[in-house]
């Protein structure tokens, strides 16, 4: 197949022919190692310094003490860990409902219903609007005082301050946005899935009787092997890092935050009382995340592995 | 096991399936009419939210303020004119077109140039690079020695410092690689023997026909850039400098409990992503679930 050889392509001079290539690839590929594999490495660095975010300040190397005081500092600690006690949480909830809610919804959509797309499309939407739109809609959603979740409460005599309420109602209502807001990409991700299936498989299911319940148990589950494995990997590393809907939903709020947003909050400040750009505690924090998404991924990853073996 | 094995042994005997017929079509008419009602449910809670920011930009202040949830009396469009002007809408606006446009054309036309001799194999080591791409999806978050990066280059709160964060995306890089991997090798050699250099081939014959990966990309790519809110948080101090999403943000801490103006104002950022989103569904689609590998 192949007559030419590699140092014939793209006329010229027979180097330069050569070279073309890595030339022009130049530019992107130093973009990748400045902007981003650069800065993603020295994150761990980092989390061994005492760095601000103060151009010129001096950084200073300090080992393991960010590490120290995020963890084993006792009483100090305890918001740390209650932080990465929450996202913990936080994972496991959104990934159980969202991973329910999606499956759910994809069934339903891939039937041949009228207005499927509409539905489709419907459900999608919020994963396109970003966590600004999401979160203001739902802010003015979840009025207190006569807004519409209020006025649902109220036809069953129940009363809520929402986002503005007790620490865990308010977390609460965050995993509420959170799922609404990216259940329309799980939901995708199994469309996908359940439109690569063969019908002969269904019809041979039906010709041998099999019930509606036992089609999915036996044909749609099964068969559904890559997608229920992607989303439910998706959803757990995706929910340990998710972080930005509290950013526009409660703020900082003692007792809501996840790791992620604690992270942003001592690099830059944004703690409220007497804030500080703690960047090396920061990076540290940022390494704890890193390693909770590592290990869980690892186990996630060797669970999927499992079922795959079992299934295909 | 196969399915047929499976149900093999429950077959159950044909004259029972006659038997059947007509309560299946009940059956069927029934699951239809749960499922509507299911979908119909879950729908509520993604037109309602709609339909209260439209209603509410309709309404003055007092008249929200006296009943959240009602019905405005009157259309009146005064909402918008008031926030576009108080906002400072129009510059950032400005600004987030900006920074889009500029960092997603050369985001696109740099990867391009990494996605196609790495497809191919045209230099050493290439599968490596790609691995690099692949792995540092898994590394952690660079936010803080990016940001020192930055700030030390002196580029803090600047408009190209800010756009340089946007330059890179290792999952269109990858989505790109693929589909150019689908191309026949044959019309590198043929574009060769006819002297075509190596400029004018990628821009004239490989960027056509990989159209529909660099439409995904390019989607995929603008609507995070669109929608970010942390790093022009982060990097941006100055107002005439904030994109419509920190913008909005800055209005809501300003306007708190304006609800009327801050529905108008987020109608406003959300009206152009939505006729995107219509226009562009299946490149929007098929790139946010591939860029969902992200997390």
């Amino acid at each position: 197949m192949a007559v030419m050889k590699k140092s014939y392509l793209f006329g010229g001079e027979k180097r330069w022919r050569n070279l073309a290539p890595i030339y022009f690839l130049l530019p992107g590929v130093l973009f990748y190692f400045i902007i981003a594999l650069g800065p993603s490495i020295a994150t761990s660095i980092y989390s061994l310094t005492d760095a601000s975010g103060l151009r010129g300040a001096d950084v200073n190397w300090i080992g393991f003490d960010n590490y120290d005081e995020f963890l084993f500092q006792g009483l100090a600690s305890r918001d740390n860990i209650d932080a990465t006690l929450r996202t913990l949480r936080f994972c496991a909830i959104v990934t159980l409902v969202q991973f329910s809610i999606g499956l759910i919804l994809a069934l339903l959509v891939n039937q041949k219903l009228r207005g499927r797309t509409f539905f489709r499309t419907l459900f999608f939407m919020p994963v396109i609007l970003g966590v600004v739109i999401q979160g203001l809609m739902w802010k003015l959603f979840l009025q207190p005082r006569g807004g519409p979740m209020a006025t649902i409460f109220g036809w069953f005599g129940a009363q809520s301050e929402f986002l503005g309420g007790q620490p865990d109602e308010a977390f609460m209502w965050v995993i509420v946005v959170q799922i609404w807001a990216n259940v329309g990409i799980t939901m995708v991700i199994f469309l996908a899935g359940m439109q690569t299936i063969s019908s002969d498989l269904y019809e041979a299911a039906k010709i041998d009787g099999a019930s509606g319940w036992q089609l999915f148990r036996d044909v749609t589950w099964p068969q559904l092997t890559p997608a229920v494995n992607t989303n439910f990997l998706l959803n757990i590393i995706g929910s340990l890092q998710a972080w930005q809907l509290f950013l526009v939903l409660t703020g900082y709020k003692a007792g809501t935050q996840v790791l992620g947003y604690l992270v942003f909050a001592e690099g830059f400040g944004q703690t409220g009382e007497a804030p500080s750009f703690r960047q090396g505690f920061a990076a540290a924090a940022s390494m704890v995340l890193f390693f909770l998404v590592l290990v869980i991924g690892f186990f996630a990853n060797r669970f999927v592995t499992w079922r795959e073996r079992k299934f295909l | 096991m196969s399915v047929r094995e499976r149900f093999g042994r429950s077959n159950p005997s044909l004259d029972m399936k006659l038997d059947e017929g007509t309560s299946m079509t009940t059956r069927s008419r029934q699951i239809r009419v749960v499922s509507y009602l299911l979908l119909g449910l879950v729908a509520v809670f993604y037109i309602w939210p709609l339909f209260m920011l439209v209603n509410t930009s309709m309404k003055t202040l007092p008249e929200y303020l006296k009943d959240p949830s009602g019905l405005a009396e009157s259309i009146t469009f005064e909402n918008f004119v008031e926030a576009w002007q108080l906002a400072n809408f129009p510059q950032y606006l400005w600004n987030s077109v900006l920074y889009t446009s500029v960092a997603t054309a050369i985001f696109v036309a740099s990867t391009l140039f990494v996605a196609f001799p790495i497809a191919r194999g045209y230099f050493r080591g290439s599968n490596a690079l790609l691995t690099l791409y692949v792995v540092a999806l898994f590394l952690p978050p660079a936010l803080i020695p990016q940001f020192q990066l930055i700030l030390n280059l002196g580029l803090y709160n600047s408009r190209i410092g800010f756009i340089s964060l946007f330059l890179i995306n290792p999952i269109g890089m990858i989505i790109m690689v693929n589909y150019i991997k689908s191309i026949p090798k044959e019309l590198d050699e043929s574009a060769a023997v006819d002297g075509s250099g190596y400029l004018r081939f990628v821009f004239s014959i490989v960027f056509p026909l990989i159209r529909p990966a660099v439409a995904t990309v390019t989607v995929l790519h603008a609507i995070g850039i669109w929608n970010e809110l942390v790093l022009p948080t982060i990097y941006l101090s100055s107002s005439e400098k904030f994109p419509i999403t920190r913008g909005l943000i800055v209005f809501e801490g300003v306007y708190g409990s304006n609800w009327p103006g801050i529905a108008s104002a987020v109608l406003m950022l959300m009206l152009p992503m939505l006729v995107l989103f219509l226009l562009l569904q299946r490149e929007i689609i098929s790139g946010l679930t591939a860029g969902s590998i992200k997390g």
